[in-house]
């Protein structure tokens, strides 16, 4: 019962916030280049476009135009692409599918290597793979990621040869409706490592680093002493009562990540050329693409509010204390 | 006279002293400074003069790299990029301005964060609330997502030239608009902590002004978190500006940084020209290392608890 | 045969500038089913003996010397794998605040389930019916719906019942309580401590309590032990120690104690504070405080005498019994 009510309130903060977006972006899109311009090009008079302009209620108050264009969003229809011609909605959910693979990709490489790794660090502080793993993750932290990955195709693709520098590649295999997927297909497999490891490598330091100073602190805790008394095996020690504590910080700190790490695909999208939504946002900037520019900010803010949502939810099903269901005494 | 020799004394020199690592990452960060500061005077060439660029000298190798059979261009100890730039020079310049916007932006983001850090924590009740309610907003934006925003929307808005011409000043601005809540955050922490303090009724009783117990009695107290956070925010300002002009959001390609550099020399390492990008990247990586280096060091020296991780 | 015999316990904690001596020839034994207390400040080591013996000492700490003798093996001599049996099997312990020895984000049922699992072949279903019989045990309401519990739905002292409970899961045959009553409040102190002393008695099971309470120790245990500075200072049955204590730190705890204080005069205090390890003065470690200190006190570090199986490490010890001094 009480998780309908969390929903509730969720979802009209998450109306608040859409709204809050909305009006900034649309606000921009009056200042961003005469939309008349694009339309219809130069050589119509002047006062047709002024025709032009009462017709399509251009001159209208604000407000009245943020109306129009709310129905309209609320419909799906924020305009269309000046570059596609083609729905702005639908150019971005065309390039949603390729930045979802990607962060899919980089969250699943993030998950198996960061947990066991900082473990680990934390279980055995001084042990050589440790000092190792901890020097490395310095080095990691000062490497830009588009840096990380120029390196990486510089290493792979044009010396070695071993992996494909740009692209999806052409093996994609559609799961439903136009979704099209590169992970079930070796050669969409081969386009995603590079570009998945890239997106990885800024968050892997952090993670590893992370997960071993709060394991470290948990280590030290009253319960896990007791745990050792107790006789209890060390894995289960280690991996259960050490680990669950873990969870709960890094669960809060991992769901603040995900905006850097939406920030960060943009970036790798665009060394390799990746046709996600990332890529097409900078090249819409550079061909003040407006109506492209806000679609992408509006859905750069959904993503935001719906991720933070099932983190939070996540976070709540981890950690005891803060039910929302209450628990009985 | 006297202060230096108390500071050589002092505990915190002799740690310094005795750490190989933060003298070698110190030296190395100095000589960088060093280097930008004097880059007009040292580099062979002005990159940013395009009378003095070639298209003919385009894409020479650094000297190291040749044939056998040629001789090394002896004009350009590092080759020149794609459009006849000495590199050594391209990056001295680069380096300067990476350096400058980098420190620059971290000084607006103290100003913005420390202000706003000392009033929310001070005052407390709503005003705090709203304060941390925007930061916790705004980082979870993060920096990269507000400064690639908000400089599109200017780009977009004022136009390709007007954008080159205020090309450091946004740079600056957005990156330190940014990242201000860190700073607020820590401030307002230390503020917490010291508020309940005994000097500060005491400082009331004698009936100084709020703003004055704030800076003048808080602040120098909360002083020591703020230079461990500061190396680190130069370290991430720096690496923030290198994306944005990556993404042709930041420097213009007339006027690089390390980041506008590195990203039009990308497409040629394919075509064999490697050193376009790969000089200016060790460059940059070389600094962002030392200061992260250097700022771990100070984390440890100063204040063991603070940074996690 | 006693259950449990410590000789010549020494713990170390080597560090960088020097190595630490926390604990200095800590000997003991005690019979199936007698209860020891282990009396003094915080930092004299009481809780390190008790850490000691079950091997669960902190780095860099270690047992430099001695012996632990149970059940005819030297527990000082064991691996990890082979602790592992004994620890929350045959010797159980209980820490000092429930709230932070239990498991936050674990159900109480997981948390007395793993401890049988961990020890016996048994299946969930059937341990889960031996955890309700204890929390009974303990006097918890509504044991079978407190498994599906968290530790913070549960008050201070229910807590604890619940801690004792698991101690006494897998019929251990010794049980260490390390200060088992501080965290609680004043009220629920006595009922917990009564709780504790019926289960010992009921099941036969050694106890060692480690407090600095000198009040409690007099009403559960039957042997005490007095710690200062990493040594045994007295030693002997409780009544003996508590009637006639004859090292001037005991006599200091008598005098402090607020019963034997008349009201509206100012409480006795120690004077001073107890060294650390790694400034101990030279000769008995009491001295700085003591008010019949003397020349042999500064130098030599006097050796546990015996009066009639009563110890005392004190140069002064036959001389102020002599004088007939009383707390």
């Amino acid at each position: 019962m009480a998780y309908i009510a969390f929903f509730i309130k969720r979802f009209f903060q998450a109306i608040l916030v859409m709204l809050v977006i909305s009006l900034i972006g649309f606000s921009i899109q009056g200042n961003l280049g005469d939309p008349l311009q694009e339309m219809v090009g130069m050589s119509v008079s002047e006062a047709e476009r002024d025709n032009l302009r009462e017709e399509m209620g251009l001159n209208d108050p604000f407000l009245v135009q943020y109306g129009r264009f709310m129905s309209k969003a609320v419909q799906g229809d924020l305009g269309n692409s000046y570059f596609y011609k083609r729905p702005a909605v639908d150019v971005i959910m065309d390039k949603f599918p390729a930045t979802f693979d990607l962060v899919v990709g980089a969250t699943l490489i993030i998950l198996i290597v960061s947990i066991p790794m900082g473990c680990y660090c934390a279980i055995r502080p001084k042990s050589i793979p440790t000092k190792l793993i901890m020097s490395l993750s310095i080095v990691g932290i000062s490497v830009p990621v588009f840096l990380t990955a120029i390196f990486a195709i510089y290493v792979f693709s044009v010396t070695l040869g071993w992996l494909p520098s740009f692209g999806r590649g052409e093996d994609l295999v559609a799961i439903f409706g136009g979704w099209r997927t590169g992970f079930f297909s070796l050669d969409g497999l081969a386009h995603l490592i590079l570009p998945c490891f890239s997106l990885a490598s800024i968050m892997l330091p952090l993670f590893i680093r992370l997960i071993r100073s709060e394991m470290m602190e948990v280590l030290e805790q009253d319960y896990i002493k007791f745990a050792w008394a107790k006789g209890l095996a060390p894995k289960r020690v280690w991996f259960l009562h050490a680990f669950k504590n873990t969870l709960l910080p890094v669960i809060t700190v991992g769901g603040v990540q995900i905006g850097i790490m939406l920030a960060y695909t943009i970036l790798t999208e665009t060394v390799f050329q990746w046709p996600g939504m990332g890529f097409m946002f900078i090249e819409a900037v550079n061909r003040v693409d407006t109506p492209l520019i806000i679609a992408y900010i509006m859905m750069v803010g959904l993503i935001f509010v719906v991720t933070n949502t099932i983190v939070d939810l996540i976070y709540t099903f981890v950690n005891p204390m803060v039910r929302l269901v209450g628990g009985g005494s | 006279m006297k202060r230096l020799k108390k500071f050589l004394a002092s505990d915190f020199f002799y740690q310094f002293k005795s750490d190989k690592m933060a003298i070698v990452s110190f030296t190395i960060i100095f000589t960088f400074v060093t280097l930008a500061v004097l880059a007009p005077l040292i580099s062979p060439y002005n990159p940013h003069d395009p009378s003095q660029i070639d298209l003919m000298d385009s894409e020479i190798p650094p000297v190291w790299d040749h044939n056998a059979d040629e001789e090394p261009d002896a004009r350009f100890w590092l080759g020149t990029d794609q459009q006849g730039r000495d590199m050594f020079s391209a990056i001295l310049y680069g380096l300067r301005i990476s350096l400058i916007i980098g420190i620059f932006a971290v000084a607006v983001q103290m100003v913005i964060g420390i202000a706003i850090g000392l009033i929310s924590g001070y005052v407390g009740g709503r005003v705090d609330a709203f304060f941390m309610r925007l930061a916790d907003i705004q980082l979870s934006l993060s920096t990269m997502m507000i400064a690639i925003i908000g400089l599109a929307i200017f780009q977009a808005t004022f136009g390709a030239e007007l954008y080159e011409e205020m090309a450091v000043f946004m740079l600056v601005l957005v990156i330190g608009i940014a990242e201000w809540p860190q700073y607020a955050r820590t401030v307002r922490a230390s503020v917490l902590a010291e508020r309940n303090k005994e000097y500060v009724d005491a400082a009331r009783v004698i009936g100084l002004s709020s703003p004055i117990i704030m800076v003048r009695h808080i602040l120098p107290n909360t002083l020591s978190p703020l230079l461990v956070i500061s190396t680190v925010q130069v370290a991430n300002a720096i690496i923030s500006e290198a994306a944005l002009s990556f993404l042709g959001l930041g420097m213009p390609v007339t006027m690089p940084s390390l980041g506008s550099l590195i990203s039009s020399g990308f497409e040629y390492i394919f075509s064999g020209s490697w050193w376009i990008t790969t000089i200016p990247a060790f460059v940059l990586i070389l600094l962002i290392l030392m200061i992260n280096l250097l700022g771990d060091w100070l984390r440890d020296v100063l204040n063991p608890k603070l940074y996690k991780g | 045969m006693a259950l449990i015999e410590v000789k010549n316990l020494c713990v170390e904690f080597p560090t960088r500038h020097a190595t630490l001596k926390a604990l200095r020839g800590v000997n003991f034994s005690i019979e199936k089913g007698e209860r020891l207390g282990i009396v003094g400040e915080s930092g004299a080591g009481k809780s390190l003996s008790a850490f000691a013996m079950l091997n669960l000492l902190s780095k860099p700490g270690r047992i430099a010397e001695g012996e632990i003798l149970f059940e005819g093996q030297d527990l000082s001599k064991l691996n990890d794998d082979e602790m592992r049996s004994i620890r929350g099997n045959r010797i159980s312990m209980i820490f000092q605040d429930p709230m932070m020895t239990l498991n936050p984000v674990l159900t109480i049922g997981t948390q007395m389930v793993e401890t049988l699992q961990a020890h016996r072949k048994i299946s969930k279903a059937a341990a889960r019916l031996i955890a309700i019989d204890r929390l009974n045990e303990v006097r918890i309401p509504s044991a079978e719906e407190r498994l599906e519990s968290y530790p913070h739905e549960l008050s201070g002292g229910m807590r604890q019942r619940v801690v004792i409970a698991i101690a006494l899961l897998t019929e251990p045959v010794l049980i260490i309580a390390d200060e088992p009553t501080t965290a609680l409040d004043v009220t629920i102190q006595a009922e917990i401590m009564s709780l504790m002393l019926d289960l010992c008695k009921t099941h036969n099971v050694g106890l060692i309590l480690i407090t600095h309470d000198l009040a409690v120790v007099s009403q559960v245990t039957q042997k005490v032990i007095v710690m200062y500075a990493g040594r045994v200072v007295e030693q002997g049955a409780t009544r003996a120690v508590i009637e006639n204590p004859r090292h001037p730190y005991t006599r200091g705890l008598m005098a402090a104690l607020p019963q034997q204080n008349t009201p509206g005069k100012r409480l006795f205090q120690i004077p001073g504070s107890m060294p650390t390890l790694d400034a101990m003065p030279d000769g008995c470690a009491f001295n700085p405080r003591c008010e019949h200190v003397g020349d042999d006190c500064r130098n030599k570090m006097p050796k546990l005498d015996s009066f009639e199986g009563h110890l005392v490490r004190c140069h002064k010890a036959e001389e102020l019994q002599i004088k007939g001094e009383k707390s």
